[in-house]
């Protein structure tokens, strides 16, 4: 037998788990309809659910991770209007802030847009979101605006910032926090306009004092 | 957001998934649609169309063994059985969405991806109904064929909604492209390419540039275009198209096969591949595309009798070599069958299939028959159920009879 690559064989493999998740989490849904409003129950389902979300959410984020990095992802960019973006990206992610009692939020100014790959900035704004729901202390809020000609999407935290010693190479991957980053990296690099490419920088958040994830995109 | 109300819009659900449609069908309800449809497959959904009016689509894109919900949308708007002013919402999985990217002419309206929450597909429908509200005026134009309407309808909804220019540029260089207003729309992709590279911009500048006869740049875009992204089939039939302008036909037939086996199930590649195929001289290659075509026409929007045509002048075309194998024998008879039950009205078809089944006899040294079938043509003549034959084609046959 011809040997195979096996981070295309783990893709795969994470591609058909991530399907499963899909599966359980119809069926769930199925479940909640059949119960009744008051059913004790509904809480543990919520509970499940939200985990399953978030599973499936992970593993979109390792499929997207393994295609930039072997350099299988297309780009694909069209212009937002931010405010909707925003708006969808915390209408997603908020039965999980809910569920940890953490409040959600985006600011942005009205008019502004953004061009860039709706995907993949949904996936890292929702790595970034998940991993801020590990470190906030009481709410977490989303940002855009511009700077020179880049479009700045920031997650910010109340939590206590980002940890020095996640800083060193060896511990990248170490860490669920870690692979966030890389993956949130490679998107934003993955984004190249007039020759300039993306980047991200961690910072601490003015507004809030904890952690702030900036993802810089040209536009 | 406020809420649409969805009670008075007619929605076709396309999924083959029993869990998932049982389930997306629950959620359509919920919200308040009281009418939905239901397709199990593609071809299903076309005859459903040819009928009805609906106002949303809820298509997976995976829909089996058949045609995916991507080639029904290109099909379907190709042919206007799903018109600019109906909302086409793809159901995806993560890995499928850069083929529906790679198909630039024909992007759905939206996609949401499995697994979805009965909000999260509310939501998406409610801001869907919405934008095409806002491009209601450009839509309705666009339908209409008129495209100076289009352009002007355009050019309005872009000053009052920022976030739609993207789109609206793109519905206005498609629309200069209709109206052959080539250095226009050149100019207007050339705009858009200064500050980004988008793939709908280079594609239009490409067919700009084929227009106006400038074809080395037209190549170097479409083959730019591929290398961006492999999905993206319909450079290939560009550059097919470019190749044989070029004066080069055996390329392009190259470029062609090399895109149909990247998407085999795309109705108008195999007969342009055919069609090729035959001003070349390349009979069997011709055979196959055609023969591909007809499995594929059947239940496509394509369902042409030339298609059906195409594919008894291959065999034609074999048989002047010699006779037929059986195998080959079988499909000409195969295709005589179905022109015979679905086009034979139309007096020329008639005339076609009769001028290729005489062929086949003569081919087969059955002068007999073949006499008998030229008899045959020349009687439905009369009764104006068959076109005469030619000039040409007179001659050759009492030639061959040896009359």
């Amino acid at each position: 037998m011809k040997k195979m690559d096996i981070s295309t064989i783990l893709a795969s493999a994470i591609h058909e788990s991530k399907n499963q998740v899909g599966t359980l989490l119809y069926q769930l849904q199925g479940l909640k309809d059949s119960l009744e409003n008051k059913d004790g129950n509904q809480t543990k389902i919520t509970l499940i659910e939200e985990s399953l979300k978030k599973l499936n959410d992970e593993w979109v984020e390792y499929l997207y991770l393994y295609r930039l990095a072997s350099d299988g992802y297309e780009l694909h960019v069209d212009t937002f209007l931010m405010e909707e973006f925003l708006d969808d990206q915390v209408f997603a992610l908020q039965p999980s802030a809910t569920a940890k009692n953490l409040k959600l939020d985006y600011q942005c100014d009205a008019s502004l847009t953004g061009i860039f790959d709706e995907r993949l900035m949904t996936a890292v704004v929702s790595t970034a979101v998940y991993n801020a729901l590990r470190f906030a202390k009481s709410k977490i809020v989303i940002t855009a605006k511009m700077d020179e000609n880049f479009l700045v999407i920031a997650v910010e935290d109340d939590g206590n910032g980002f940890n020095p010693a996640e800083e060193s190479e060896d511990n990248l991957l170490d860490s669920n926090t870690g692979l966030g980053l890389y993956f949130a990296e490679l998107s934003a690099n993955a984004h190249i306009a007039r020759e300039t490419k993306g980047f991200i920088k961690k910072e601490s958040s003015v507004n809030l004092g904890g952690a702030s994830l900036c993802i810089y995109l040209p536009q | 957001m406020g809420h649409q109300d969805f009670s008075n819009k007619k929605a076709l659900l396309i999924e083959d998934m029993a869990e998932a449609r049982i389930m997306q069908k629950k959620m359509l309800n919920d919200f308040g649609f009281k009418s939905v449809d239901i397709a199990m497959k593609a071809e299903t959904a076309i005859e459903l169309l040819k009928n009805q009016q609906f106002d949303i689509i809820l298509a997976d894109y995976n829909l089996g063994k058949g045609k995916d919900g991507q080639l029904l949308l290109e099909e379907a708007r190709h042919t206007k059985l799903i018109p600019n002013t109906v909302t086409y919402l793809m159901v995806t999985a993560e890995t499928s969405i850069e083929m529906i990217m790679g198909a630039i002419d024909f992007q759905p309206d939206g996609y949401i991806t499995k697994p979805f929450s009965q909000a999260e597909l509310q939501r998406r429908l409610t801001k869907l109904l919405k934008t095409k509200e806002r491009l209601l005026n450009v839509n309705l134009a666009l339908d209409a064929g008129e495209f100076q309407e289009t352009i002007k309808a355009a050019k309005a909804v872009m000053k009052k909604h920022p976030s739609l220019e993207g789109r609206c540029e793109r519905v206005i260089g498609k629309s200069l492209l209709e109206l052959k207003q080539y250095p226009e729309a050149l100019k207007l992709f050339n705009k858009t390419l200064k500050s980004r590279k988008m793939p709908w911009a280079l594609f239009g500048q490409a067919k700009s540039y084929f227009h106006l006869g400038e074809l080395d740049k037209a190549e170097k875009n479409l083959r730019q275009l591929m290398l961006d992204n492999r999905f993206f089939v319909s450079a290939y039939d560009w550059l097919a198209k470019t190749k044989v302008a070029q004066g080069h036909p055996e390329e392009a037939q190259a470029i062609l096969i090399d895109a149909i086996g990247r998407s085999p199930k795309n109705v108008l590649r195999q007969i342009e591949l055919g069609h090729l195929s035959l001003s070349i001289k390349d009979y069997t290659t011709a055979e196959m595309a055609y023969r591909r075509a007809v499995f594929l026409a059947k239940h496509s929007c394509y369902n042409t009798a030339d298609v059906y045509l195409g594919h008894l002048e291959s065999l034609v075309r074999i048989a002047d070599d010699g006779p037929l194998a059986e195998r080959q024998l079988d499909n000409f008879n195969n295709t005589l069958k179905k022109i015979h039950q679905s086009f034979i009205d139309d007096p020329r078809v008639a005339a076609k299939s009769y001028s290729y089944e005489i062929d086949i006899y003569l081919a087969n040294k059955d002068l007999t028959t073949a006499k008998q079938m030229f008899e045959l043509w020349l009687n439905e003549v009369k009764t104006n159920v068959a076109s005469p034959p030619t000039k040409q084609q007179t001659q050759k046959y009492t030639a061959a009879f040896g009359g």
